[in-house]
């Protein structure tokens, strides 16, 4: 069996399909709940339970 | 070499958010809470007097609950940043899975804590006025995703120079460069924030808070570019063949 050379600078490219880019937008909209959404009823929960977090990493916040 | 696939990165992704939340969470429970607890006595020696309203939680609850918001933001972010890998993987300039993995945590940093941590400090409690909220986060939310942009760019700029007969350091540093002179244009350019601060709140309690904030995202960003880069780094190193 051969050896594998040293890894090549050039990495092979990984397939990346469409439907994985809603994991992004799953992902940012779950930050964006937890760390930004204010106005709404549901808000001043997550807002409050969330509150030392968003402070924490710098989000604003009053 | 195992080809790497979109699962096999999520899942180091995951774990190494995973851990990044936990040491941002320890990292706020030891630096940051102690400052939020002193901007607290300052707000509540403002409200005394005046009739007082039930918060909503108590203060260990709100604990617990910043330090599972960490672990919750750090996990989502790391998910972004594996698909983002997966997809930029083949040109990111490294040698290794783990200076690649190294390289995106490091401008997770610059774009989405440092860049709006230098426009727009945290504050700790008692200092953001409830009124401009909204306004605040539409003005720090568009400067992240310009610096998004900025940064795309500088990779775009980086790779169109790659048909030139250059060392691919001259293309490195032009790009740093045109990533450097972005970010410098965002953060002159976008409104500063329309809160003053109360005169109340000690500029060294600002500081400490300020700091602190900053160690958390450190904490965070550097936790996850480490052990996401190791958790892509094979086990075994390839035995070379003796001659």
């Amino acid at each position: 069996m051969a050896a594998p050379t040293a890894e090549a600078s050039t990495a092979t490219r990984i397939h990346v399909p469409v439907a994985a880019w809603l994991i992004v937008a799953f992902a940012l909209l779950a930050v964006f709940v937890l760390l930004q959404l204010n106005s709404t009823a549901f808000a001043e929960q997550i807002h409050e339970f969330t509150h030392d977090g968003r402070h924490a990493l710098g989000v604003p916040c009053h | 070499m195992t080809s790497l696939t979109l699962g096999a990165v999520l899942r180091r992704a995951a774990l190494a958010g995973l851990f990044a939340g936990v040491a941002a969470s320890i990292v706020a429970l030891a630096v940051v809470e102690p400052q939020i607890d002193n901007a607290l006595v300052i707000e509540e020696a403002r409200s005394a007097g005046s009739t007082h309203e039930d918060p909503v939680f108590g203060r260990s609850t709100q604990v617990v609950g910043g330090m599972i918001a960490a672990i919750a933001v750090a996990v989502c972010l790391a998910l972004v940043v594996g698909v983002v890998f997966a997809r930029v993987r083949h040109r990111l300039p490294a040698a290794t899975d783990f200076g690649r993995a190294a390289l995106l945590a490091f401008l997770g940093f610059t774009t989405l804590a440092l860049l709006p941590g230098l426009k727009y400090p945290a504050n700790p409690p008692g200092v953001g006025d409830p009124e401009t909220v909204t306004a605040r986060t539409v003005q720090y939310l568009t400067l992240i995703a310009a610096a998004v942009a900025i940064t795309w760019l500088a990779f775009l700029v980086h790779d169109r120079l790659a048909a030139r007969p250059w060392p691919p350091a001259y293309r490195a540093a032009i790009g740093v460069a045109v990533a450097a002179v972005g970010y410098t244009a965002l953060l002159m350019t976008w409104p500063a924030t329309p809160d003053s601060v109360p005169a109340d709140i000690p500029a060294a309690l600002l500081w400490d808070f300020r700091l602190a904030s900053l160690a958390e995202l450190a904490a965070l960003w550097t936790v996850f570019g480490l052990s996401f880069g190791l958790l892509l780094t094979p086990r075994r190193v390839p035995v070379a063949v003796a001659a």
